[in-house]
């Protein structure tokens, strides 16, 4: 280890937080501004070393550690005063069990052989190098965003300072929550996220705002008591680190770790806080609700998963993950509000992404860890797009996206290439989702839930493309005018989806196979699933370019060839209604015009909301404590 | 090399010919059934090349991209499967294929168009499961992925381990060929319901386009079903090219025999008795424990 | 032979028939007489069709309907009109509603006679279309097509003598 890895791992964590207090005591805008770009560049460029840099530890002066433990106790204290301010005592509850427990295991000693209290391996500089890259381009836009924000927000909402504040912050924190090995430093930054979390989601201070903040912090805190108790259990058998708790493969802390995991990444069924956290501005939907925070979950999993190969919890992860993907695709598709709908499939690909760590394989790991990576800069892409949609057209439905690509065609276009990378070949989503049907062909159940899952999201993204790319012949289209900040954004998340995108089956072969390969080094796999493994890799890379370059080419020359006097209105049993500005109405009754329109696919009949819900929380709370019954928990 | 250069030329040139020959035949048989003389065995090229020199009409320039995306995706799911790739992958691209289908019907202001997308989307979801099942059951029964494996000398063939599954290919195999009782989206007989469907949009050559593109797939489907049956010698290759004329026989006589069903109906046969049949046979081969 | 003559596909538009003529028209279809020997399908949409077959003479609310029919087909494109409706009205032109014949509002190839007229003629009429179709297709000038110059009695009086207005080219941007 090194001093300038050290120093680089202090700036990916402290620089921002120092950058969010300077921004907090602001007054002038155009300072805050350059401020945020500041803690922007600054990230992402450490970030970026971070994960150049090869593998190092921290390890601890004994200072490191009771600074830990003391900001473990301060966070704690910051979630029972928002207990006492929000008269939530469900909240005080959890809080309290969590202080009591973390002031006990100040007065118990662990092992001597101390680990690294900070920890730059693969997984956690994927990790940092998603937070930074993502979570910086993010906060750019957010300065674009807040700015028109705060014309149209209620007049409850809190100042921007505040939101940018907690934003930047939370990048620290969440460098620091991926990178600590420590159970206190890990257990201090979960809080830290959780109350971010908490502020961020209840911004406007509408009563909406304010209800579905309360239920965040609910339930997030009780993914923090579930921490603790796994913290404390595992220092009961003499290990306060991570990488200890794996080391003795201790199952019954780690089993508590990963309802923590669950709850934080929203699976079923805890998946009701996140669902209500899209009533926060857009930016924080983007960095906290899709691209990372609730990544932590299956970033405590994955992280753990090749120390409990062929465990019965980690089947038992893969079967709640499956079933979270299966149950959020079907919900997503009676959804036609557009930010529920990346919600749910949010959570279903994080679902895919537990699935993927418990099937435990290489196979299954590579799969994870590519999903998580190109999952959070799709999704952090779709979000954004759907931010500057709603700016703009005022509504987040998506039956009134209907002539978006006139409208806004660079946003259009950007949100298409988003949507499309969750869905075409080779694109990172699409081939990872092949890689983890491949992986779960050893357990059943598993397989057929992942099976029934990637059937339904075809469903609701094909819907959402076909409304969105719903337009009329037009000569040419004017680019709209959009904030500097935010178009930059896009346009460089949306040139890193469409490079990573289209290289997705190179960087599988030569980075992710890597990594798996050496975080399964010396476990056990068996012969079948080697040979899967090696099999995946070798899929040729040029048809694929081959043909979807030919496709492209053919639509580009057709699209400036062809002649717009072969253009025709829609057929409408020939009653059009005559004239190039009413093309799509049709003559009725006594002359009369109507538009003609067809709604898109919703089945509600089928998924209505509640009804699934319910039945499938039913199904998932079965799930989870049998989980702990097989383990012998209960 | 050469022998992948051939391999290509299979999948790109010879295919959508015999897709268009195999389609051509279809309609033959299905008139010869109906006590009439039908057209001749190459109308459907004839078809194709009139389409293409008709005029190009079209309604917006993003549909034009879908037809074309439908046909490239289509080809390059025929290609991996003739260079012998992995199976699963090969049906998600088909599966992409289907969908710039689906969407081509979908982005034009036409409420027919859309709605028999919508029918094609519920029929992509009746089915999809079936083919991953199918495909999941070939990986059971030869322990590999890779189409290439499937053909390999050696190899047992699949029919005897997969019978239900075969079964429930044939159904969704009759969803894609758009066969009555399954032909709600887009049909040469629906046209009073919904006029065409899908591809009623698309005129002159982008018509053609999805036309050929419809070969390949024929190809494509009918090649599946030779999988069957398909260690690589001449007896079994024969008998392999006999199991597709039986289901090229079975898919005419479907069509004449059954009225069109509604979309759902479709999607709750599917996913109630056919999916249930598939994976019974999935079951079965997991306690053999062939892996 | 050009391909087009090889695959006509086959549009059909009633006016405002008295479905004699329609239900002629499909009995081509039929095993006795199979039009889909000649490659002839019987398609649902203009967009699709190559032969647009109209029934029935012409009234007020569908003269528009009959444009539009027409204006949505791609080129090269024939009409043929079956039926004597379709070239005067027939018993039906003294109605207050009627305007007349096909050809007073989109050109007409071929004129198919006879109330109904037998499938064999509209056989003979598509044949004879075709015909007209590989020619469009090479750019040759077609004859507009011959109607019958005596008409039954009464003559048929549209109630309006001017011509209902043709629609713009619809959804043509200029």
């Amino acid at each position: 280890m090194n001093d300038i890895n050290t120093l680089a791992l202090l700036g990916v964590i402290a620089g921002p937080v120092i950058f969010a207090a300077a921004i907090y005591f602001t007054k002038q805008t155009k300072l805050r501004n350059i401020l945020v770009l500041g803690a922007a560049l600054l990230t992402s460029a450490l970030g970026i070393f971070i994960a150049a840099s090869p593998s190092a530890n921290v390890y601890p002066d004994s200072w490191v550690v009771y600074a830990g433990a003391g900001l473990e106790i301060v966070m704690t204290l910051a979630v029972l005063a928002i207990a006492y301010n929000i008269r939530s005592w469900a909240v005080g509850l959890f809080g309290t069990i969590q202080l009591v427990l973390v002031v006990i295991s100040e007065f118990m000693h662990g092992e001597s052989s101390i680990g690294p209290a900070f920890v730059v391996d693969d997984l956690s500089r994927v990790m940092v190098a998603i937070v930074s890259v993502v979570g910086s381009l993010i906060l750019v836009y957010s300065i674009g965003y807040m700015k028109e924000h705060e014309h149209h927000a209620p007049a409850t909402a809190r100042s921007t300072n505040t939101f940018m504040f907690f934003l930047v912050g939370f990048i620290g924190a969440m460098n620091g929550l991926v990178l600590a090995n420590d159970m206190k430093w890990l257990g201090c930054f979960f809080e830290a996220t959780t109350i971010c979390s908490f502020v961020l989601i209840g911004h406007d201070r509408t009563r909406e705002a304010a209800k579905n903040a309360a239920r965040a912090i609910l339930i997030n805190s009780f993914g923090g008591v579930a921490l603790t108790i796994g913290a404390f259990l595992a220092l009961l058998k003499g290990s306060t680190q991570y990488s200890g708790i794996l080391y003795h493969a201790d199952i019954i802390a780690f089993s508590f770790i990963a309802l923590a995991g669950l709850v934080k990444s929203a699976q079923m069924p805890f998946q009701s806080w996140l669902l209500g956290a899209m009533v926060a501005p857009t930016p924080v939907s983007a960095l906290l609700h899709s691209a990372t925070m609730v990544n932590i979950g299956v970033y405590l999993v994955l992280r753990a998963a090749p120390a409990f190969v062929g465990t019965k919890l980690m089947y038992f992860i893969a079967i709640i993950g499956a079933f979270s993907f299966a149950a959020t695709s079907a919900l997503a598709i009676a959804q036609s509000n557009g930010k529920k709908v990346l919600a749910y499939s949010t959570i279903g690909n994080l679902g895919l992404i537990f699935t993927c760590a418990g099937i435990d394989s290489p196979l299954g790991y590579s799969a994870a860890i590519m999903l998580l990576c190109f999952h959070a800069v799709s999704k952090g892409l779709l979000f954004l797009c759907m931010g500057t949609i709603e700016q703009k057209i005022g509504s987040r439905d998506i039956e009134d996206m209907g002539s978006l690509l006139r409208e806004m065609p660079l946003t259009t276009v950007i949100t298409l290439i988003g949507m499309a990378s969750m869905l075409v070949p080779p694109f990172g989503m699409l081939l990872s989702k092949w890689l983890a049907i491949e992986a779960a062909i050893s357990s059943p159940i598993v397989l057929l839930l992942v099976v029934i899952g990637s059937a339904l999201t075809v469903l609701f993204w094909a819907k959402w493309i076909g409304r969105i790319t719903t337009v009329s012949y037009h000569p040419w289209y004017t680019i709209e005018r959009i904030s500097i900040s935010k178009q930059s954004v896009l346009a460089i998340l949306a040139t890193i989806v469409v490079i990573a995108g289209l290289g997705a089956i190179l960087l599988y072969r030569d980075l992710f196979v890597d990594i798996a390969i050496r975080a399964y080094q010396g476990t056990y796999i068996s012969q079948s699933d080697m040979k899967l493994f090696e099999a995946a890799g070798n899929i040729p890379y040029w048809p694929f370019m081959a043909f979807i370059g030919l496709a492209l080419v053919a639509g580009i020359l057709a699209y400036f060839t062809v002649n717009a006097s072969n253009v025709r209105a829609p057929f409408l049993c020939g009653e059009n209604v005559p004239g190039s500005t009413k093309t799509y109405e049709f003559r009725s009754v006594k002359d009369s015009s109507h538009l003609a329109w067809s709604s898109s696919l919703y089945l509600r009949h089928i998924f209505e909301e509640s009804k699934t819900t319910m039945w499938a929380n039913l199904i998932a709370a079965v799930i989870i404590l049998s989980m702990f019954a097989a383990i012998g928990v209960l | 090399m050469s022998e992948t250069i051939i391999k290509l030329l299979i999948a790109i040139v010879a295919a959508p010919l015999v897709g268009a020959i195999i389609a051509g035949l279809d309609r033959k048989v299905t008139a010869r059934m109906q006590g009439r003389v039908g057209p001749p065995i190459l109308q459907p090229i004839y078809d194709v090349l009139k389409l293409l020199i008709k005029q190009p009409i079209f309604l917006n320039r993003v549909q034009i991209l879908y037809a074309f995306m439908h046909l490239a995706f289509m080809m390059l799911t025929l290609v991996l499967l003739i260079l012998g790739q992995d199976l699963l992958l090969t049906l998600f691209v088909h599966a992409f294929a289907t969908i710039s289908l689906i969407l081509g019907g979908m982005c034009v202001r036409s409420p027919y168009s859309r709605i028999g997308s919508q029918r094609k989307t519920l029929m992509l979801l009746a089915y999809e499961p079936i083919l991953v099942i199918m495909v999941v059951g070939i990986y059971l029964s030869q322990g590999s992925f890779m189409a290439s494996d499937v053909v390999a000398a050696g190899a047992k063939p699949l029919l005897l381990s997969l019978p239900l599954v075969f079964i429930a290919y044939m159904m969704a195999m009759a969803i894609e060929l758009q066969k009555s009782p399954f032909d709600v989206a887009s049909s040469h007989h629906a046209h009073q319901e919904i006029v065409k469907g899908v591809t009623l949009e698309y005129a002159g050559p982008f018509l053609a386009i999805i036309e050929i593109a419809h070969f390949y797939e024929v190809f494509l489907l009918f090649a599946v079903v030779y999988f069957f049956w398909a260690p690589y010698n001449l007896a079994n290759a024969a008998v392999g090219m006999a199991l597709a004329a039986g289901a090229f026989l079975f898919h005419i006589v479907l069509d004449n025999t059954f009225a069109r069903l509604p979309a759902m109906w479709i999607v709750r046969f599917m996913w109630v008795i056919v999916f249930l049949m598939a994976t019974t046979n999935i079951i079965w081969l997991y306690r053999l424990g062939t892996i | 032979m050009s391909v087009l003559a090889k695959s006509p596909w086959v549009v059909h538009f009633n006016c405002n028939s008295c479905n004699g003529c329609d239900i002629e028209f499909l009995a081509c279809l039929c095993p006795t007489y199979d039009v889909e020997r000649f490659g002839v399908v019987h398609v649902g949409n203009p967009k699709h069709a190559d032969i647009l077959v109209v029934t029935g003479s012409v009234n007020h609310r569908n003269a528009r309907v009959l444009a539009n029919v027409y204006q949505q087909m791609p080129s090269p494109k024939v009409v043929v009109a079956c039926g004597v409706c379709t070239s005067s009205g027939g018993i039906f032109a003294d109605c207050y509603n009627v305007l007349g014949g096909v050809d007073k509002f989109i050109p007409v190839d071929v004129f198919v006679p006879g109330c109904p007229p037998r499938p064999e003629a509209m056989i003979d009429g598509i044949v004879k279309a075709v015909g007209i179709l590989a020619a469009k297709a090479k750019g040759i000038e077609t004859p507009v097509a011959d109607k019958p110059r005596i008409t039954v009695s009464p003559s048929p009086k549209p109630v309006d003598e001017t011509p209902a207005q043709e629609p713009d080219e619809v959804g043509a941007v200029k």
